[in-house]
């Protein structure tokens, strides 16, 4: 099973990096998939705003929010959640909040 | 000449031939009953045009980057047809027009174009032995009908002269063998040359209706300058 | 058309109704032939498996299943190959083999007699099915680029293509075609986007212009009747990254055009293209050809993405069955006539980066749009330089053919993608254009794992960038 290696710590990640066990998670484990697969050195207040709102949608809906929610709960536009998040709100921002690969050609 | 040579220059040949005309016949009724759909599109370029662009592709090792960055293995290709064109012109002339080769010049022209054939023959069986892919996937079928092939270009070189007096076993091999593949060529890869007008036509024809075939002239794949300004 | 032993499955003489009869003919069912029908013992994948090939097979597929030669001269054709020359399985010729060799066995004529003469095979059960999956699945793109290098003419892309759809219609698929295909049925998209979440998104996009233009004027019309234009889009868009959505409502604004969404029928994508699923492929092209006729539009216009523009254009009219009635094009050309005819004005020193172009194999070898692109790049871009090869001898992003639902085969995709990483590489550009949806993501991945100085952008974006917002168009 691939898996990241980063800081010391051990993360089972499948072949596109996303967490193959998502309840495993954790904020460091989220700091860390930042970190291997976004390239970001630190999450500011402004990327949990977002990691948070995606992982409680997921948590009681079992389904990846849509990019218009994520701008409308955090108040960021569109261009934001691309700025925080280079490979965007589906590969970047659900990848760091734990989420499974979402379906389609994506 | 022995009567037996004569009957198997004539009659063999014949009764041969019909064979083969009679299973293409066959193979011909076959690939109609598989029935294509129609396209229902608007046309952005014109499948005629395509058609006939697809099926002058062997006389353009130019249009497929396979073929042009391999001249050499097309090079072959040209000799070994034109080997197969001449054995065949062969065995129509030496029944019914046999004072075509006795003109020396044409024999050796002819001997000459079928030995070349042969020398390919040779080399593309080398290749199809010791190239990975080819070895995987060739079949008997494959491996058979390219010596037969070349066997029969050697007899064909040596039969040409036309001269039964000298030695009957070159014409007999020459035409006993064509005999044969007559009869084998409708079962086996060999008949690829009654399907390149048929997979040539639909591909080009469909692709020609999208506009994808002929490529706008001078516009080639590999052309363009590496930075170009509007 | 094909004889096969009975095994567990067999025939059994039934008094069918004339109406069972008319239908199971119209729909080409196997199961039913001369008035008999023929059972399967459940699970008997392979002997439905045999039936549907010969059942389903066209004549063009027939002669690209017999003219084979075996020169192996498609071998480099293959970026597959390429990256593993050592491996004869990762060739076209071998590929197209894996199903050939049941043809000759079940279908052909030699095959039948003395199958071993001309290596001809069969698939006895599931796990023979498994591995064909996993072959014209996992190690094609389905791109076509060896076709167009067969002598013969020989459309291994389209055998792929066929394979799948039989295993398809037996449900032995990979996961996320499976799920893909499911979603599209029932939804009506391939990203199981609900008409709220569309429509909502539609309006935001709709806000978001208005705020940059500085004007109420702009408008994102859904199923507003008579207009020129129905501008259908790839449900990505509304899902992930609706920005292109935007782009399209500011240009379509500046230059005037009267154009709507549809409420129905706005997915131009189709996954019948990938999964070999005609049916799923003529249900949903037909969606985006009835909401035209039903809004009484003059023009059908697709946003930017391959497989979408070939599906809808070229493909979906044959396999809906429907007569094309209106001009159906992509956004680009949209784009190019715009700028031709003055529509919308541009500034190219906007997109002032080094800009190179790939060639979607949808588009350039399926279809019919390679210099129009081109002539819109060159008039929006300040630097625009090509990749070699291009045009229809272009590479395969290599997520194309649906591989990028299939997390499985993104390993040896990855791999075999050092062809494409290594083309990218030479142009020097910092941005590569497509006019395809997966393009992107299979080049971005592409560029993820090969570390290229990259990014990955579409025309749409690119002419946004450089638009000249004229003063009154947001008065």
């Amino acid at each position: 099973m691939p898996h990241i290696e980063i800081e010391g710590l051990r993360i089972e990640v499948n072949e596109e990096g996303f967490l193959v066990h998502p309840d495993e998670w954790t904020e460091e484990t989220a700091r860390l998939l930042a970190k291997a697969e976004e390239n970001l050195d630190e999450l500011t207040a402004e990327h949990w705003a977002v990691v948070n709102f995606i992982r409680g949608y997921y948590l009681e809906k079992n389904l990846a929010p849509m990019v218009r929610k994520m701008c409308q709960a955090t108040g960021f536009p569109l261009m934001k959640i691309y700025d925080l998040f280079p490979s965007g709100p589906a590969k970047g921002a659900c990848k760091v909040a734990g989420l499974p690969k979402p379906d389609g050609c994506v | 000449m022995s009567e037996f040579l004569k009957i198997l220059e004539n009659e063999v040949q014949i009764a041969a031939l019909v064979f083969l005309a009679l299973v293409y016949a066959g193979r011909l009724v076959w690939l109609f009953r598989f029935k294509n759909r129609k396209d229902r599109t608007f046309a952005a370029g014109s499948g005629g045009a395509g058609a006939g662009y697809s099926l002058m592709n062997i006389a353009m090792p130019g249009a497929m980057e396979s073929t042009r960055k391999r001249p050499g293995f097309y090079a072959q290709f040209v000799i070994f047809h034109a080997g197969v064109a001449a054995a065949i012109a062969g065995t129509f002339i030496i029944p019914y027009a046999p004072g075509v080769f006795e003109v020396k010049g044409i024999v050796l022209l002819f001997q000459a174009v079928i030995a070349a054939a042969f020398v390919v023959g040779l080399l593309r069986l080398v290749r199809r032995l010791t190239d990975p892919v080819l070895r995987e996937v060739s079949s008997p079928d494959d491996y058979f009908s390219l010596v037969l092939l070349i066997v029969w270009f050697a007899a064909g070189a040596l039969a040409v002269p036309n001269r039964p007096e000298k030695g009957e076993w070159p014409l007999i091999l020459y035409f006993g063998l064509t005999a044969f593949f007559l009869a084998y060529v409708p079962f086996s890869k060999i008949c690829h040359y009654l399907y390149y007008p048929f997979t040539r036509f639909y591909l080009g024809r469909s692709l020609g209706h999208r506009g994808a075939l002929p490529p706008s002239p001078g516009k080639r794949a590999t052309a363009g300058t590496a930075k170009e300004r509007a | 058309m094909k004889r096969r032993k009975a095994g567990p499955s067999g025939v059994v003489e039934a008094p069918l109704d004339v109406r069972t009869q008319a239908l199971a003919k119209e729909e080409e069912r196997p199961s039913v032939k001369d008035g008999r029908l023929r059972t399967y013992e459940p699970g008997d994948n392979a002997a439905r498996f045999l039936d549907l090939l010969g059942r389903r097979v066209s004549r063009s597929l027939a002669v690209s299943l017999t003219a084979c030669v075996h020169c192996g001269l498609c071998a480099e054709s293959c970026h597959y190959f390429l990256a593993r020359p050592d491996d004869p399985t990762m060739t076209p010729v071998w590929k197209a083999d894996q199903i050939r060799k049941i043809f000759k066995r079940h279908v052909d004529w030699t095959g039948r007699i003395a199958p071993w003469w001309v290596k001809a095979g069969t698939v006895r059960n599931d796990e023979d099915l498994n591995r064909l999956k996993n072959i014209v699945f996992g190690t094609c793109s389905a791109c076509r680029r060896c076709t167009y290098n067969c002598p013969m003419g020989v459309d291994t892309g389209l055998l792929v293509r066929f394979t799948r759809g039989l295993l398809t219609e037996l449900g032995i698929v990979p996961e996320g075609v499976f799920n893909v295909s499911r979603d599209q049925w029932e939804t009506g998209n391939q990203m199981a986007v609900t008409e709220q979440d569309y429509l909502e998104t539609l309006e935001w996009m709709r806000d978001e212009v208005r705020t940059e233009l500085g004007t109420n004027a702009v408008d994102i019309p859904v199923d507003k009747k008579g207009c020129d234009v129905l501008y259908t889009i790839n449900p990505r868009e509304i899902k992930f990254d609706p920005r292109s959505i935007a782009h399209a409502a500011k240009i379509f604004h500046v230059a005037g055009e009267s154009w709507t969404l549809p409420k129905w029928g706005w997915d131009q994508t189709n996954f019948g293209l990938f999964s070999g699923d005609d049916k799923l492929g003529a249900y949903v092209a037909r969606n985006v050809y009835e909401a035209a006729e039903r809004l009484r539009v003059k023009r059908i216009v697709i946003s930017e993405c391959g497989h979408g523009y070939r599906s809808t254009r070229w493909e979906g009219y044959t396999w809906a069955g429907y007569d094309q009635k209106l001009p159906t094009e992509s956004v680009v050309v949209t784009l190019k006539r715009y700028l031709e005819t003055g529509r919308i004005a541009v500034e190219p020193s906007r997109n002032a980066v080094a800009v190179t172009f790939h060639d979607s194999c949808n588009i350039a070898r399926s279809g019919d749009l390679v210099e129009e692109p081109r002539d819109v790049l060159r008039r929006v871009c300040a630097d625009f330089r090509e990749m070699f090869p291009n045009r229809r001898e272009n590479f395969c992003c290599t997520g194309g053919g649906g591989l990028l639902s299939m997390a499985e085969y993104r390993p040896l995709r990855l791999e075999v993608a050092k062809i494409k990483a290594d083309q990218l590489r030479a142009t020097g550009a910092m941005l590569v254009c497509t006019m395809c949806h997966n393009c992107i993501d299979g080049l971005a991945d592409v560029i993820k794992h090969y570390r290229l100085p990259m990014r990955v952008v579409q025309v749409m974006e690119l002419v946004s960038n450089a638009l000249v917002v004229p003063a009154e168009s947001v008065k």
